[in-house]
């Protein structure tokens, strides 16, 4: 069987990024050019980062991100353009995840609620005995 | 005088006291409010604009709300504040307005859009009476709400990284992180940020990150795993071994999605 | 000058106590008030409309505030309303009982009654407000309505139109000309807002038949004198009917080649114009942009016209559109079902480009899932120029059902059956079925659970467990079956869905009456047997992400090898290949299905229960009615065959009637047969493959309960031992 390919993320085209001066172009001049960062760092003044991969799904294995590019531009104090950096997908980690949750005290519906809400409902294959 | 509620006839006779005194008395022990609603209703029919009217409709939202019928509950305390708007009563109005949509957040649990409803409301009953028990017990509410908020966030946040969608989860844990810090998700979601920026490669994000959960959450287990991480030893011991067969137990059957 | 006031008298309140008026007045004990605040103050109290007359006097040290009050509405009631019933009133009038009276809200409310028979179509409706004094200031208030008699539309007439006549048109309107019907039909009555749906039909009409200039320029409207008759005339233009001409596609989006979306264009030239034709090719191509991945595409149609010979050149130009990315998908209305559930229709993720497309059909997955009354998916600006925010607003609908029956037969003694289903299983959209039938005639119980997200994967895993007996109906001798089966199902490719599956099942014939075939006592003798089979299935169905919404083809393959251990060995393989498309502006439903199947054994003859029986392949015959039989004997059951084929032809088309009756007719025609056996006693049994073929009609009709089929069929070509059946009544269940 084949496999599917999904594109998530975007990271904008080399002659995009050429317009991006390092030194020069401040933060909207980037948003101009290049569009805004699919995500940023956490601090005010931190880096903008754009992530474009692909997925690949083959069979009954999960979706595995097969490619991914990373364009961080990272501003100085003065909210210029420090540095353009690139990374790859060999520069991840592959972390595990952990698998503790933070309790949320939201409680689902229980199975004797949802159990109860049905007596009663007839639909039309139970009527027929279709099976 | 036990019974039925008597008919609109009889109503006509009694003054407004004895058939308020009725309607609290028939609150106070029947366990469902539908009859204490008819009582006060009658009050306000008979003796509109009455001192015993006024105290009907605030009764009559009372008792609609221990009916669980929060709708009506809503319309009754909005027509007390809006007829009687600097009546000593509209706090407790108010109150009663924000506890309809409070209430009807653990009954619905999931439902994004009573949330953020109960939290205006109980915002807006904590700033007009700030010194009010009202306000007191409202503060606690708010919390609890505002804390269901960020449960929803961490839960669609976790979503995408459990999908290796780490953009997507870092925005979402941001929003925790920014929006919502005096809940207890934040640290699990200052954690959450290590893992992501990590596997995305960016080591210097992850250590903002971990700095930050250091600094305000050291004493939480969240540290711990984000300090591993970081130093690079990989997580605690009883948090690995979780073969596949595991995971669909745990998923499938117990519903735990991560 | 001013003054100021030790404190305040109320006097000429009957009802409403002092302290409230004090109140509203806004006058404090003690303050220095002007005379301008006096005059503020009557102001307030006669804007509150509690008061008929009121009037400051300050006298001295005290102010005394002189009101004469509003009487306040005891009761409300309607008189001589017969078509609106007074809760619909109710709902229209303002006043309220137990609140003041004023003559202006009551005169709004009788304009307003009157409103709503206007909407109920009857013009001549007058409606007066009455008053009648209870005493102590407190009144009734009474409408007293004459709704006159409805006002029909006696004549529909058209002038510009050329092309259609007046009767044709008519067909097309909603509002109806008066006729014999007319009581029974509501639409003949006049109401405004029809008119204004009406000329919207008539355009979408026109344009669709490649009057690209249709307008209506005026509806005129003539009452009759009694005001229950009117004449209407719609007055239009419909300007030159166009053809296509020239069908181009040109890419202004550099690295995009156009040659994959011109040869999804279906438009010929030469065909009339139609904006219709235009959308959906449109939406092929959108399909393909989402296929190959490509974001920010913009197709816009640039039609050029040649007024010479009223022709039109349509070019689709691909073009960059803005940079668009989707901030969040924020899912509301969701109060059982767990949010993951629906998020992960959604294929775009946060932080993608926007694709309208990818969201709508993501919008159709979540309304597939059945769990929904309505999911209605809106995208509105984000926080940011680029950012659009998707809103999925759900409101979710009962999901399951339990039921439960009891039965007691003289032979079979006391049975309980328990059905439980539940699509939404705790809100994590898994399936759980689970029938118990406890009893002496233990007739079938199963189990099913499917969850869709296996691993949090697009894989589907499905359990079933099986306990069922077939008490001789429609045979002369019972079956039982045991057993389970897994199965897992993934995508295999853009629409084609692949699945591997293990079943074993323990299944035996038993009580076999004494002048049955000896072939089914042979079937007996051999007792229970034990099938362990593992078999594949692929589906194939372009309607999932399909190009075309008019067309669709879907294909099944499955195939099961027993003979993994137990008693059986034989591969089953079966085929269905579907054909459906929506023909004549999308009103008739033409469906073409193809079907065949073949078990083949290997060492040892099949048995009835392996081999396939004619049911649900040509309609219009009882279960087990044809197919190879045992005539020797005086019971001549059914023997089903080791091969099987059949075609069926449908159709499905609205027979007018209004749509909220939800009846549509169809025809169909069937032809195919069930053939082969093993063993043919020596030849006595024919097993020859010799066709049946029936033709019939359905009535298709959508209840609460769900869409039922009613089939009146006539064989034509059958044996003359085959059992017809020619009326069947089944859940058409939509696949």
């Amino acid at each position: 069987c084949t496999s599917i390919y999904q594109n998530h993320g975007y990271v904008p085209r080399e002659d995009e990024l050429a317009k991006v001066v390092v030194g020069e172009s401040t933060r909207e001049a980037v948003a101009e050019t290049v569009g805004r960062p699919t995500s940023t760092g956490l601090l005010t003044g931190a880096a903008w980062y754009y992530v474009g991969s692909r997925f690949r799904q083959y069979g009954v294995r999960a979706p595995e991100e097969i490619e991914r590019e990373v364009v961080a531009i990272s501003f100085d104090e003065a909210g210029l353009v420090e540095n353009v950096e690139r990374f790859g997908l060999e520069n991840g980690r592959a972390v595990v995840i952990s698998r503790r949750v933070t309790d949320s005290n939201v409680k689902g519906l229980s199975f004797l609620r949802q159990l109860l809400g049905n007596v009663g409902n007839i639909d039309a294959s139970q009527v027929l005995g279709e099976n | 005088c036990g019974g039925g509620t008597p008919t609109s006839a009889e109503f006509e006779k009694l003054d407004a006291e004895t058939i308020y005194k009725l309607g609290e008395y028939e609150l106070a022990n029947s366990r469902k409010g539908a009859d204490a609603v008819t009582y006060f209703s009658e009050v306000e029919r008979l003796y509109p604009y009455s001192e015993w009217a006024k105290r009907a409709l605030i009764m009559q939202a009372f008792a609609y709300h221990k009916d669980r019928d929060y709708e009506n509950s809503r319309a009754s305390a909005q027509r007390y504040i809006d007829t009687y708007p600097a009546e000593e009563d509209a706090a407790y109005a108010k109150y009663l307005l924000a506890l309809s949509y409070y209430d009807q957040i653990d009954e619905v649990g999931r439902d994004q859009g009573l949330t953020f409803q109960a939290l205006q409301a109980l915002r807006a009953v904590i700033e007009e009476y700030p010194d009010s028990d009202y306000a007191r017990s409202a503060i606690l509410k708010f919390d609890l709400a505002f804390d269901h908020l960020a449960a929803k966030e961490m839960e669609i946040g976790r979503y995408y990284l459990k999908r290796n969608h780490y953009t997507a989860a870092i925005n979402r844990f941001r929003v925790v992180v920014e929006d919502y810090q005096t809940t207890s998700h934040t640290p699990e979601a200052l954690h959450r940020l290590v893992e992501s920026y990590l596997s995305l490669g960016l080591t210097d994000e992850a250590q903002t990150a971990g700095a930050i959960l250091g600094h305000n959450f050291r004493s939480t287990v969240w540290y711990e795993d984000s300090f591993r991480l970081l130093t690079g030893k990989g997580l605690q011991p009883e948090v690995k071994g979780d073969g596949w067969l595991a995971q669909i137990y745990r998923q499938m059957i117990r519903g735990e999605w991560m | 000058q001013s003054y100021a006031f030790s404190n305040v008298v109320v006097e000429g309140n009957q009802l409403i106590d002092p302290a409230t008026v004090v109140k509203v007045a806004g006058i404090a004990q003690g303050e220095t008030v002007s005379d301008a605040a006096l005059n503020d103050a009557v102001q307030r109290l006669t804007a509150s409309g509690l008061f008929a007359t009121v009037e400051l006097v300050p006298s001295g040290s005290t102010l005394v505030i002189k009101v004469t009050e509003n009487p306040t509405i005891n009761v409300i009631s309607f008189e001589g309303n017969k078509r609106l019933k007074d809760e619909d009133l109710e709902k229209v009038v303002k006043s309220e009982s137990r609140r003041v009276y004023s003559a202006a809200q009551a005169e709004a409310d009788a304009a307003a009654i009157t409103e709503a028979y206007t909407q109920a179509g009857r013009l001549a409706a007058r409606v007066e407000p009455r008053i009648i004094n209870r005493g102590s200031n407190r009144v009734d208030l009474v409408f007293e309505i004459r709704e006159g008699r409805v006002t029909e539309i006696e004549r529909l007439s058209f002038t510009g139109n050329r092309a259609y006549s007046d009767r044709r048109l008519r067909q097309v309107l909603e509002t109806k000309q008066a006729g014999l019907l007319r009581n029974i039909i509501q639409r003949d009555t006049y109401v405004a807002d029809r008119i204004e749906f009406d000329k919207q039909l008539l355009t979408d009409f026109y344009r669709s038949r490649g009057y690209i200039d249709f307008q209506i320029l005026s509806v005129a409207r003539e009452f009759s004198r009694e005001r229950d008759a009117f004449f209407l005339t719609f007055n239009v233009r419909e300007g030159l009917q166009y053809k296509f001409n020239r069908i181009t596609t040109v890419s202004e989006y550099e690295g995009v080649d156009a040659a994959a979306y011109a040869d999804v264009v279906r438009i010929r030239s030469g065909a009339t114009y139609s904006p219709v034709s235009i959308d959906t090719t449109i939406s092929r191509m959108e399909a393909i942009a989402l296929r190959q991945g490509i974001n920010f595409m913009n197709i816009e149609p640039r039609i050029t016209r040649n007024e010479r010979n009223q022709t039109l050149d349509v070019t689709f130009a691909l073009t960059k559109g803005p940079r668009v990315f989707v901030e969040r998908i924020d899912i509301e209305g969701n109060a059982t079902t767990l949010d993951r559930v629906i998020r992960r229709q959604f294929k775009t993720v946060e932080g993608d480009p926007f694709n309208p497309r990818a969201i709508r059909e993501g919008a159709e997955r979540t309304r597939a899932l059945g769990y929904f009354e309505t999911a209605d998916v809106e995208a509105r600006p984000g926080t940011a120029a680029d950012q659009v925010i998707v809103d999925v607003n759900v409101e979710e609908k009962p999901t399951g059902s339990l039921t439960f029956g009891a039965s007691y037969s003289v032979s079979d003694g006391v049975g309980f059956r328990i059905g439980l289903s539940e699509d939404n299983f705790l809100g994590r959209g898994q399936f759980v079925s689970l029938n118990l039938a406890a009893g002496a005639d233990t007739r079938d119980s199963s189990f099913t659970f499917v969850e869709p997200a296996l691993l949090g994967r697009d894989l589907k895993f499905r359990f079933t467990g099986f306990y069922s007996t077939s008490e001789n109906d429609n045979s002369f001798y019972s079956t039982k079956r045991v057993g389970m089966s897994p199965s897992l199902e993934f995508p295999v490719s853009e629409l084609g869905r692949f699945e591997v599956r293990y079943k074993i099942s323990d299944d035996k014939v038993y009580k076999v009456s004494a002048n049955s075939s000896s072939l089914l006592k042979a079937d007996e003798a051999r007792g229970s047997e034990l099938t362990s089979a593992l078999g594949y299935g692929y589906r194939y169905d372009t309607r999932i992400g399909g190009i075309d919404p008019n067309r669709s083809f879907s294909l099944r393959f499955d195939q099961d090898f027993a003979g993994v251990g137990g008693d059986i060995q034989s591969i089953t393989s079966t085929g269905l290949a579907t054909y459906q498309m929506k023909a004549f502006r999308e009103e008739i439903t033409l469906r073409a299905e193809l079907e065949g199947g073949a078990v083949v054994t290997q060492g040892g003859d099949s048995r009835v229960i392996d081999r396939f029986s004619g049911n649900g392949k040509v309609r219009g015959f009882e279960p087990n009615g044809y197919g190879p039989r045992d005539l020797t004997v005086p019971n001549q059951d059914a023997l089903g065959g080791n091969f099987f084929a059949a075609a069926r032809v449908e159709a499905e088309f609205p027979l007018g009637l209004p749509e909220e009756y939800g009846i549509t007719g169809g025809l169909f025609a069937d032809i195919g047969s069930v053939w082969g056996l093993d063993n043919t006693l020596g030849g006595a049994i024919d097993d020859s493959m010799s066709l049946r073929s029936s033709i019939g009609v359905s009535v298709f009709w959508d209840t609460v309960l769900g869409p039922l089929r009613f089939n009146f069929s006539k064989a034509l070509q059958k044996e003359d031992f085959d059992q017809e059946q020619n009326f069947d009544l089944t859940v058409s269940t939509q696949f």
